[in-house]
């Protein structure tokens, strides 16, 4: 048994890679990559060099190529020499309008640029001036000189596979000012606990208590699925599925540096969040902050992306399972007669009718006899804005349980086992309740997992209509906004669910029905 | 009388015929005809011919309509006026010409509801069965060699253990990025990866019959695997085949309307039943006009296509033949 789990978790990890190597292929190979300025307004407006370079910027943005700009290289050439005066200091001036003339192949920095980049295999291209013959620079006409180095799949992959868990130590901070590096335990003032600090980390709070659910978190390791460039520009997608959504939640709060006294301000700040700023301190937050950890996210009202997809999807899952096998239990008992027929109908209309039709009349039908919310955010009771979406997901899977209970019960009615019983004068009730139900269940445990892991994916429609902050329209998004980073995150997150559901409803399966044997050499026995 | 007497007179009722090795060999039953029991069987209910009936008259509808009453949705593009109109002040916009046009109201173009859903329902019906023939001939024959032969088996669970898990949004999206969103391309998009479905069903199905006794026996006997395929297995799984069939037509009515909701359907220029409803679905509260029927014109082909279907995958089991 262990070594089959062992082999088929192996296996696993072996198709999930290759998944994303597809799924990469699929991102940045086949699609035309010029394809995401379609609907671009810089783009249209920009012109020649300008054009080709914003091209160039984006395309790096987006994961297709590193590129590296030679105003860029100088830049920071000089603001070692000449620290933030840089713009202003001769030598920088002079190289910068080097590659505006056409003797630009003589400048030293121009040079030093060539060699760097084109031993590390960067390809250099030089954009030409464009000019008026009376010498003036036509429009977008500025000369340029850049180095751009195509990343190709197998890089592309690995460097994922790199970051992918990352855990936070006291050195990650790159910066020389920082010279007091601990990671330790601390009394947490916001929480009246002790936490775990760290200073050199990411991260300030490293674990920490409080009172959201479940209460103890930690920031200590981070799963990198993938960067957003333009749905949640600059998220990872991990935070950006697990992080409170809704309005502001202010309340009554302290500054680290108002601590100890009685002051006191109405802030919705999250100050377990904070993470180390490697820009410039601005003078108020000095006033506020002992360090440099002063980037911080909010408290929200709402539920995460993901709590409310999971929240919506499994309350109708554990709904459909205790209306539908019970359901499903009964028309099977009353097979041809009303119940059934009418269960039957029911099927029939989930089965065929378009999702997108029923849930719109389930919505109609809602709204104008229940007088519930229709869209989420304009929901007066919050907790009311989850009725809608969850029985519109619950009523399809009541369908469809029903269906396959029914089908599976009557299955096993003539089976022998179900004579035997009878002839021993069981009532029909003892040998539906347990026995028949008992055997059709067999069929029904492999799903159990996918259906409750299946809810941490969200659900596209159901989302879209009530218009829910779930992780359902993700993907679709992502594909839309040519997002590539999430589109292979939400493939990870996906594929894994699915290969764990598969794994978790086999074992469970063999759980339940001690006949089966999960090991493939089968007759053996054990 | 005595027995000779008696032999000699009934010596004359009998006479001698030629003895027939041929007919000997035949059983004498009733003939059966396994096409003609299915049918018998399948129009044996009266709501069945109801049902075909009505097929019949939405197919023709949508095949000949469009013909006399072409849809142009930009029509009425640059009249504002004929936006989003209901049936009642349609008509009445249009000073009751032409009513059957307008007697369903405008869309969010002025474009005419009526003439629409039947121009896309002929979209939605090709659609269905171009990419159900295609998904299910290719599906059952790489089911059928699936199932049967274990090293192929190999190859191709691990194939599709993989493609099963690329998602199958972003298989369609990229699709439809690179090759368009005209019909055809469209079709490919949903049979390229399509079929792998129904031949890892069909797969499961063939495993279950292959080694039955009967089977087993045959190929002891030196039957060619193409053969045994073909005259063993694939008779035995008619019913199965038949369900799956009754399941896969809907299924790409409904695949193509949530495709067009999220936003990788079928091109503009392509009239179709999840276009309609995704211009329908932004306002369905205030124009229910719009929204409302190419849900149910979708919802009628679906639910006939899958009744008829599963009326029909009953009749050809043979075990309802009695």
């Amino acid at each position: 048994m262990r070594k089959y789990m062992l082999k088929r978790i192996l296996f696993s990890l072996f198709s999930l890679l290759v998944v994303v190597m597809v799924v990469m292929l699929l991102v940045y190979t086949a699609i035309e990559r010029s394809s995401i300025f379609q609907t671009d307004d810089v783009w249209n407006k920009k012109s020649a060099n300008d054009r080709v370079i914003y091209e160039y910027t984006m395309y790096s943005k987006y994961g297709y190529l590193n590129y590296v700009d030679y105003t860029n290289f100088i830049k920071s050439k000089y603001t070692e020499l000449y620290g933030a005066d840089y713009a202003t200091s001769k030598e920088f001036i002079a190289d910068k309008a080097a590659v505006q003339k056409s003797d630009w192949k003589d400048n030293e920095s121009v040079n030093e640029f060539i060699q760097k980049y084109g031993t590390q295999g960067y390809k250099l291209r030089y954009l030409e001036p464009l000019k008026y013959k009376s010498g003036k620079t036509k429009p977008g006409g500025t000369g340029y000189l850049i180095a751009i180095q195509e990343k190709n799949v197998v890089w592309r992959l690995l460097d994922y596979i790199k970051g992918f868990i990352t855990a936070e130590n006291k050195n990650m901070v790159q910066d020389p000012e920082l010279t007091d590096r601990y990671v330790r335990f601390e009394k947490d003032p916001y929480s009246g606990a002790f936490a775990i600090v760290g200073s050199g980390t990411q991260h300030k709070y490293l674990l920490y208590f409080d009172g959201r659910f479940p209460f103890i978190h930690q920031n200590w390791l981070h799963l990198n699925l993938g960067t957003s460039y333009t749905t949640y520009r600059g998220q990872e997608i991990t935070s950006v599925i697990t992080n409170p959504t809704g309005e502001l939640k202010s309340k009554s709060q302290q500054y680290p540096l108002m601590l100890g006294t009685d002051q006191y301000v109405d802030t919705a700040i999250n100050f377990h969040s904070l993470t180390y700023n490697t820009g410039v301190i601005s003078d108020v937050e000095k006033s506020q902050f002992p360090d440099k950890y002063t980037v911080y996210s909010y408290n929200r009202s709402g539920l995460s992306m993901i709590e409310n997809s999971f929240v919506i999807g499994l309350i109708a899952t554990l709904l459909a399972y205790a209306i539908g096998l019970p359901l499903g239990m009964l028309n099977a008992r009353r097979k041809d007669k009303l119940a059934d027929k009418l269960g039957n109908a029911y099927i029939i209309f989930i089965m065929s009718v378009p999702s997108l039709g029923y849930i719109f009349m389930f919505a109609a039908i809602g709204t104008s006899v229940f007088k519930l919310p229709y869209k989420f955010a304009n929901a007066a009771i919050p907790i009311l804005a989850y009725v809608l979406p969850t029985i519109s997901l619950a009523l399809p899977q009541i369908g469809s349980l029903m269906k396959w209970m029914r089908r599976y019960m009557i299955d096993q009615m003539n089976s022998d086992y179900v004579k035997f019983a009878r002839s021993q004068g069981l009532s029909e009730k003892e040998i539906y309740n347990t026995h028949i139900s008992k055997n059709a269940m067999i069929y029904l445990v492999h799903g159990i997992p996918a259906s409750i892991l299946g809810c941490l994916t969200g659900a596209i429609i159901t989302e879209t209509v009530y218009g829910v902050p779930g992780v359902g329209r993700l993907l679709t998004n992502a594909i839309n906004s040519h997002d590539n980073g999430v589109i292979v995150a939400v493939t990870v997150f996906y594929t894994t669910l699915s290969i764990l559901s598969l794994i978790l409803g086999d074992v469970l399966l063999a759980k339940y029905d001690p006949r089966i044997s999960l090991n493939a050499d089968k007759g053996g026995g054990r | 009388m005595s027995d000779k007497n008696m032999n000699a007179q009934n010596a004359d009722l009998f006479r001698f015929i030629d003895r027939d090795e041929i007919s000997s060999e035949k059983i004498t039953a009733p003939r059966y005809s396994y096409w003609r029991s299915v049918f018998r069987v399948f129009f044996r209910k009266k709501s069945n011919i109801v049902m075909i009936v009505l097929l019949v008259l939405i197919f023709l509808g949508s095949f000949l309509l469009p013909l006399v009453w072409p849809y142009d949705p930009m029509e009425n593009v640059l009249d504002a006026k004929s936006f989003n109109l209901s049936p009642a002040k349609a008509m009445a916009y249009y000073n009751g010409e032409n009513p059957i046009k307008w007697c369903l109201g405008t869309g969010q173009l002025g474009n005419s509801i009526m003439y629409g859903i039947w121009s896309s329902a002929r979209t939605s019906l090709q659609l269905a069965i171009i990419c159900a023939a295609i998904n299910m001939t290719v599906g059952i024959i790489v089911g059928a060699v699936w199932g049967y032969s274990k090293r192929f088996d190999a190859v191709m669970l691990v194939i599709y253990n993989i493609i099963a898990n690329v998602p199958y949004i972003l298989l369609i999206s990229v699709l439809v990025y690179v090759i368009g969103s005209g019909f055809w391309p469209f079709v490919f998009a949903l049979t390229v990866t399509g079929w792998l479905g129904i031949a890892y069903f069909f797969r499961t199905q063939v495993m279950i019959i292959r080694d039955r006794e009967y089977s087993l026996a045959s190929r002891c006997l030196g039957t060619p695997v193409p053969r045994v395929i073909s005259k063993n297995i694939l008779p035995f799984l008619t019913s199965v085949i038949v369900t799956l069939l009754a399941t896969e037509l809907p299924s790409y009515i409904s695949m193509e309307v949530f495709l067009s909701f999220i936003g990788v359907g079928l091109s503009a220029s392509v009239p179709s039943l999840g276009r309609m409803i995704q211009q329908g679905q932004t306002a369905f509260m205030t124009f229910p006009w719009a929204f409302w029927p190419p849900v149910i014109i979708a919802s009628i082909i679906t639910i006939l296509l899958y009744l008829l279907g599963q009326n029909l995958a009953d009749a050809s089991d043979p075990r309802t033949h009695m």
